[in-house]
């Protein structure tokens, strides 16, 4: 059961990753107190993984793995959840150009939900884009807080959300092994599988979490050196 | 609509280059390059009580390898420039003194992926490096970005 999860990472299968998943899981035993995670979900990208096996992982560290994918698409990143062979048969997810309306949809109707992830960056973000497309419909929630956005982009976030009433959800992005957990989700029911992710996501209830240390600026010394 | 190219390409050899026999000089001279403080690398006799029973190169030895053609004499061109995108080193067996390297390239892969600057194109140029054996040594992926 999972209610902390990263909803956003990638290992070694995504190109620009070298993280095993195992270290991610090392590294969040040691990092308990900090990030006190119950899962993690990798969103490999342009792609959906599906023949890495992480049940024994799962015993091993007691922690949650899911798997779902990052796709890209003119109104920027998403992340797609509950995949499937349909889904799988129905888009090309090493195609860059997907269409975001149509992705929404018809992830949808086979079962799955599909999240633009950090709006707030250009180029690849929703808010860019929304500034010289239409709305898409359909949009459930949006990732808020991404761990590896640059100052000022989760930012815009909120406009956003406040905007279209999306759901806010978080997670790392991480693509090295110390970034996993930096940022992720809080729900309020206990997740156990994809399924129960999916339906949860569509349906609220979950909110982002920040566990990234802030350490207090250094006060000068008092003779001023 | 996934990106266009002839992918008869993958997988093609386009340079085989053998190489002169692995210097011993050549390996301590790169150890010391680096830093290197494992006596594996740059101790010969405490290497000979190692797990490789002499001394062996550093893992990172076999990306000083260049061969003969760089990049195939049709490299794709996706964009107006292009640079270094990294290096991928997989290692399966030691470099030792006197070994006889050969290194066989082919494109792997090509790939786009979009970022907060644009569209940016991925070829991976794959050299795959055996001994004198005809054992595997390493795989090294070289990545050239376009754009």
């Amino acid at each position: 059961m999972a209610r902390v999860i990263d909803l956003h990472l990638h290992s070694e299968v995504s190109d620009d990753s070298r993280a095993p998943v195992e270290a991610y899981l090392k590294w969040l035993a040691r990092k308990r107190d900090e990030r006190p995670l119950d899962g993690i979900v990798l969103t490999e990208h342009r792609q959906f993984d599906t023949h890495s096996d992480y049940r024994a992982l799962e015993d091993k560290y007691g922690m949650l793995i899911l798997k779902a994918a990052e796709v890209e698409t003119e109104y920027g990143h998403v992340l797609v959840y509950g995949v499937n062979d349909a889904m799988l048969q129905r888009f090309d997810f090493s195609n860059v150009r997907l269409r975001a309306q149509e992705l929404i949809d018809e992830v949808a109707r086979l079962g799955g939900v599909a999240m633009p992830c950090h709006p707030g960056r250009p180029t690849i973000g929703l808010i860019e884009h929304y500034e010289n497309r239409p709305p898409l419909r359909g949009v459930v929630g949006v990732e808020a807080l991404n761990g590896g956005s640059k100052k000022g982009e989760n930012e815009r976030v909120a406009e956003l959300i406040n905007s279209y009433g999306y759901h806010a959800f978080g997670g790392s992005d991480a693509h090295l092994v110390s970034f996993v957990g930096i940022c992720a989700t809080e729900f309020e029911k206990d997740i156990t599988n994809t399924e129960e992710l999916v339906e949860a996501l569509r349906a609220g209830g979950y909110r982002p979490v920040d566990f990234r240390v802030r350490r207090a600026p250094a006060q000068p010394a008092a003779n001023g050196a | 609509m996934a990106l266009e190219f002839d992918r008869s390409i993958l997988g093609q050899v386009f340079d085989e280059t053998d190489f002169p026999p692995v210097d011993k000089e050549d390996i301590l001279k790169f150890a010391d390059a680096l830093g290197e403080t494992n006596p594996l690398y740059t101790d010969e006799a405490a290497a000979a009580n190692g797990p490789h029973g002499g001394l062996v190169a550093p893992p990172t030895y076999v990306t000083r390898l260049r061969p003969k053609k760089m990049t195939p004499e049709h490299m794709p061109r996706f964009g107006k420039v292009g640079f270094d995108g990294g290096r991928d080193v997989e290692i399966f067996a030691p470099v030792r003194p006197g070994d006889a390297l050969k290194m066989v390239s082919t494109i792997h892969d090509i790939y786009e992926k979009t970022g907060r600057s644009g569209s940016m194109y991925f070829i991976v140029l794959r050299n795959e490096i055996t001994n004198q054996d005809g054992e595997q040594v390493a795989v090294v992926d070289h990545r050239i970005m376009q754009r």
